[in-house]
């Protein structure tokens, strides 16, 4: 069997249109009010709660996001179950027991994929009726084990922490007693997965200092990466909030934290100047 | 007969739009309604939003029928800043419905759409979505359903709602349940 997978080969059928980082930067438009004048149809806040205008619209597009999400880090936590052989931990072998995480991490996801997928069909989504960004996998392409426990396991499913504790609060608000039970569910899983990426990131770099100082730098990259141009973060302008305390049980530290919500934050400022740019150069 | 239609911007800079289409869509939609009253459409590129409304300024058979669309509206969803004429129709007919309502005189009592509370938005969305059903475009129920419970309630007596408002063809406005 092939090891280390390259993100255009992925296994999709034609119902799902791929995109990625770059082409969704290309689109200018920003649901943000850049120019800071008050409009009628933006509301104050863009977070994602039921008082939005969208909300139902907005609830479907980010759980058809969680669907492939979910389908990208089984692919992720399965490749890095199989691409690396089992030894000690140094060079390209991972210990046995990080294998059995990530096979166990595979098959969480294989069953929150199933469950995204029936979410999608109670709120009337169709499969693929979204585009796909396959960002999420891209951060499980490294030739490193270590990095793939910073970009999957700490990085992506740290936004699906942010992501699941905002969905749960949408369902409680809304009264979609499915929509709240399930993401409650699926949160406990991600929080676990986080919990063995940090837990396996300081074992196996614990005599390695400077390998781990590349983790958590890959780590940062990615990211600023998943906060989407500030679509994540703790101001008012961005749809999904970063959810601290669940961080924290999954073993992130509070500066770790504070360093996320940074990112986030400039990620939003650098993507408004951007879409301000490019808005006053096209006229509008 | 086909109403004038005019879309503005004429041309679009920040997505792939052809203002000659969306007027085209327009007048067939407006056709298959019986409308036959000119109609402005302004459609906001600057954001992907999807908001909407209608508004006309009369009742008369001359009243302009105004039509504004956030640019996700019309857009195609497996391809960004693309127009997607499939969800653009389903737009486009529920607006376009909407002005009907209001130049039937049944609907004099509904606030501006801009003024629409959200329950008031997704009642009269459901029965918009069971009439554009019946003309032969393909509304998901299922989302207008997910919609109206996230206004009214998760439960068998909100679903009864629906699904009267969903069959309906003549309601006026006190027939739409509101919120307790």
């Amino acid at each position: 069997m092939r090891q280390f997978f390259p993100v255009e080969d992925l296994a999709r059928d034609d119902r799902f249109v791929q995109t990625n980082m770059a082409k969704r930067l290309a689109d200018t438009r920003s649901a943000v009010d850049v120019k800071q004048s008050k409009s009628k149809s933006r509301s104050a806040s863009n977070r994602l709660t039921p008082e939005r205008h969208d909300a139902s619209d907005a609830a479907r597009s980010l759980m058809h996001g969680i669907m492939v999400g979910e389908i990208q880090a089984l692919e992720g936590a399965g490749r890095t179950a199989h691409d690396f052989e089992a030894g000690d931990g140094t060079g390209d072998t991972i210990p046995f027991e990080l294998k059995l995480d990530m096979a166990r991490q595979a098959w969480d996801e294989a069953r929150h994929v199933e469950i995204s997928a029936k979410l999608s069909d109670w709120m009337g989504t169709e499969i693929g009726q979204f585009q796909e960004n396959t960002v999420l996998f891209e951060a499980a392409c490294s030739n490193d084990p270590v990095l793939r426990l910073a970009g999957v396991n700490r990085a992506l499913e740290g936004l699906a922490i942010d992501v699941f504790t905002q969905m749960k609060e949408f369902g409680q608000l809304a009264g979609d007693p499915f929509l709240e039970f399930c993401e409650d569910w699926m949160l406990a899983d991600e929080v676990t997965h986080v919990k063995m990426g940090s837990d396996w990131l300081r074992k196996v770099t614990e005599k390695d200092p400077e390998r781990r100082k590349k983790a958590l730098e890959f780590q940062q990259v990615v990211d600023k990466l998943f906060s989407f141009g500030g679509a994540r973060g703790e101001s008012d302008e961005s749809p999904i909030g970063l959810a601290r305390r669940f961080r924290e049980l999954a073993g992130f530290t509070d500066d770790e934290v504070d360093t996320i919500s940074q990112m986030d934050q400039e990620a939003l400022e650098e993507r408004m100047a951007t879409v301000r740019l490019a808005q006053e150069a096209a006229g509008v | 007969m086909s109403p004038q239609v005019t879309v503005a911007p004429e041309q679009f800079v920040m997505v792939a739009y052809d203002a000659g289409e969306i007027a085209e869509m327009v007048r067939d939609l407006s056709a298959q309604i019986g409308i036959a009253n000119p109609v402005s459409v302004e459609v906001d590129e600057r954001t992907p939003l999807s908001k909407m409304s209608a508004s006309v300024d009369g009742t008369s058979s001359d009243a302009t029928v105004r039509l504004i669309f956030e640019s996700g509206a019309l857009e195609n969803t497996k391809q960004l800043t693309t127009f997607g004429a499939p969800r653009a129709r389903l737009s486009i007919g529920r607006m376009l419905l909407r002005a009907s309502d209001r130049l039937s005189g049944r609907f004099d009592a509904a606030p501006d759409d801009l003024e629409l509370t959200n329950p008031q938005n997704a009642a009269w969305d459901t029965y918009c979505g069971g009439r554009l059903q019946r003309l032969g475009l393909e509304p998901v129920e299922q989302q207008y359903r997910y919609d109206f419970r996230n206004r009214f309630g998760f439960g068998d007596a909100v679903d009864a709602d629906f699904d009267r408002l969903w069959a309906a063809d003549d309601l006026g406005w006190s027939d739409f349940p509101t919120v307790d």
